[in-house]
């Protein structure tokens, strides 16, 4: 019988041969990306794959991602679907804004949000915040895994207008597509500080990581509104 | 003030109250066609947008749109998916197919490339004297087959009566036949692509089309992955597009910046002495790139575009009439390029 240990909210390790993160599949029997599907006593785990995902590299490396199962998270960077799959299983009650401008994405993104009533596809362009005002409420959590040059900068607009006073942000930042030279150490400084104080709101960065051995360049970063 | 949202349009007080309300029907057709409408319309966004912070959902319940939280969620659901949908399916537009148009013609001339070369040797043991090649050896074996079969007033018939090819037993032959079958049809099918192509050109993009040729401004909205994307590059970006294994150590080595993208194969470059090729590149890439906005922006053609570009190369040709003496910048002397068109 395989081990299951709840690690937060939503969020599990489940011993099988070897101990694998999981989530609660929402959507049981079916499979998002070529992940486990698990049963142990009646409930179906999905396992998580940090390598084919920033938000679960980051949950490894003791990033308290503080959701609950009505959170609403704002998910900058959807892409086809692969982490949004198993945010919308933490957050069961919740709602899932999940927004990806390459309309390639987008059709796998739809494909997963037809079958799960929590998770909102936006084709849109996560750097124009108002274009979808009329659509997003306030969020618990704003995650962003866009890979774009100016992306501390869209984060916070984002946050300014959608983030809680006490939601949080976070951030996987892709030292490469800042500068494809520098040194991914000086750009990840640099990121910080962009964070902190070149934008409005400005942010208090409470945890930064390197994501390896996961994902090689790249920096987790949780932060909230100062 | 007052406030668009996907389920109406609605005045609220200072402090986020509702106070009146005009609501859409919720018919989700007409939720899905306003919602658009408010994503895409800018100017239609900004003057009513909802200030930042502002709870939607308790609004909806407010004003009476829905009865619950779990009944808002659902309808917003459905209407966003359908949106997503119908913008997705509206994505594919005409440069969109131009670009897989141009991908499948990359693909149908490797493939093309692969098989003839594969039935020249395949054949070349029947009929070795044959002096045939590519289509014209495809076409002879699709009507022929055997060497046997050709008729006294082919002019390749006394070269096929002393040939020393081995003979091609039936069950060959046919295999054979079929094979040069299909490289015929690849053959036709690549025609049909060219062709697709220099139409649609024509029509989304006539000033690109007709300064770079058809197939080469085609393959600028390719690289670039749409005509809007390659209208917003700056003309030193069009002059290297397709040049990107050399862009990309530039970047990281910091080498010398490339000087060949894709638009060296336009006639006014590649048939220009060299030492003026950078030079006419640059004046290429400014007038492509002229055109492909005003194609993006306007879509009339304006012929005199061209006309500029050929005296402007002209000019260009007469003051630079000799190769530099010494080896001036960094000017490298590009190395020759043979058997390459
Ligand atoms: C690294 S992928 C995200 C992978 C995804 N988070 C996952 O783990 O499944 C980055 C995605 O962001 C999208 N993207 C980049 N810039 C964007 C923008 N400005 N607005 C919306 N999406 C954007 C890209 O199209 C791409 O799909």
């Amino acid at each position: 019988m395989p081990e299951v240990k709840l690690l937060s909210d939503g969020i599990f390790e489940v011993t099988k041969d070897k101990k694998q993160l999981a989530t609660m599949n929402l959507d049981p029997g079916k499979v998002v990306y070529g992940e486990k599907l698990i049963q142990v006593e009646g409930v179906e785990y999905r396992t998580w794959d940090p390598r084919r995902s920033k938000l679960g590299a980051m949950v490894l490396k003791k990033f308290n991602i503080s959701l609950k199962e009505n959170s609403k998270v704002l998910y900058l960077g959807a892409a086809s679907g692969t982490t949004v799959s198993h945010v919308s299983d933490i957050v069961p009650e919740g709602a899932v804004y999940a927004v990806e401008f390459a309309p390639r994405s987008m059709r796998g993104l739809i494909g997963l949000a037809s079958r799960r009533k929590n998770v909102h596809p936006i084709l849109i362009d996560a750097g124009k915040p108002e274009s979808y005002a009329h659509i997003v409420e306030p969020v618990d959590l704003i995650f962003q895994d866009v890979a774009q040059p100016n992306q501390a900068e869209i984060a916070a607009r984002n946050a300014s207008r959608y983030l809680k006073r006490d939601g949080y942000l976070l951030l996987s930042i892709k030292a490469r597509s800042i500068d494809t030279v520098a040194n991914p150490k000086e750009v990840y400084k640099g990121e910080i500080k962009k964070l902190e104080q070149a934008f409005e709101p400005k942010f208090e960065v409470l945890n930064a990581k390197d994501l390896m051995p996961y994902h090689e360049d790249h920096l987790g970063i949780l932060a909230k509104i100062r | 003030m007052k406030i668009n949202t996907w389920f109406g349009v609605l005045g609220i007080g200072r402090t986020g109250e509702v106070l009146e309300f005009e609501l859409f029907s919720k018919d989700i057709r007409e939720l899905v066609r306003c919602s658009i409408a408010l994503q895409e319309n800018r100017q239609l966004l900004r003057q009513h947008l909802p200030p930042a912070g502002f709870d939607l959902k308790t609004a909806a319940l407010e004003c009476g749109f829905v009865e619950s939280s779990a009944e808002y969620y659902s309808l917003l659901h459905e209407v966003m998916v359908e949106a997503a949908k119908l913008q997705v399916s509206e994505a594919f537009t005409a440069d969109q197919r131009i670009i897989q148009a141009v991908e499948a013609l990359d693909d149908i001339n490797e493939t093309t490339n692969l098989l003839s070369e594969r039935l020249f040797e395949w054949y070349g043991n029947y009929f070795p004297e044959s002096g045939l090649s590519g289509e014209a050896l495809a076409l002879f074996i699709a009507k022929y087959g055997s060497r046997e079969n050709i008729g006294s007033e082919d002019p390749l018939y006394p070269r096929a009566r002393n040939s020393m090819g081995a003979k091609l037993e039936a069950a060959d032959e046919v295999l054979l036949k079929g094979f040069a079958e299909s490289v015929c049809s690849l053959y036709e099918r690549k025609r049909q692509t060219e062709a697709y192509i220099q139409d649609s050109m024509e029509s989304i993009a006539p000033n690109l089309s007709l300064a770079a040729g058809p197939m080469l401004g085609a393959r600028l909205i390719s690289v670039a992955g749409s005509l809007e994307k390659l209208a917003a590059f700056p003309s030193s970006t069009v002059q290297v597009i397709g040049a990107s294994k050399a862009l990309f150590k530039h970047l990281r080595a910091r080498a010398p910046s490339p000087k060949h993208g894709i638009i060296y194969s336009h006639p006014l470059i590649n048939t220009a002495p060299w030492w003026i090729r950078g030079k006419i590149a640059r004046a290429l890439a400014a007038k492509l790139s002229l055109a492909a906005r005003i194609d993006f922006y306007s879509g009339e053609k304006d012929a005199s575009l061209v006309e500029k570009l050929e005296v402007k190369v002209e000019q260009i040709k007469t003051s630079n009439p000799k190769p530099p003496q010494k080896k001036q910048d960094s000017g490298v002397k590009p190395k020759k390029r043979r058997g390459r068109k």
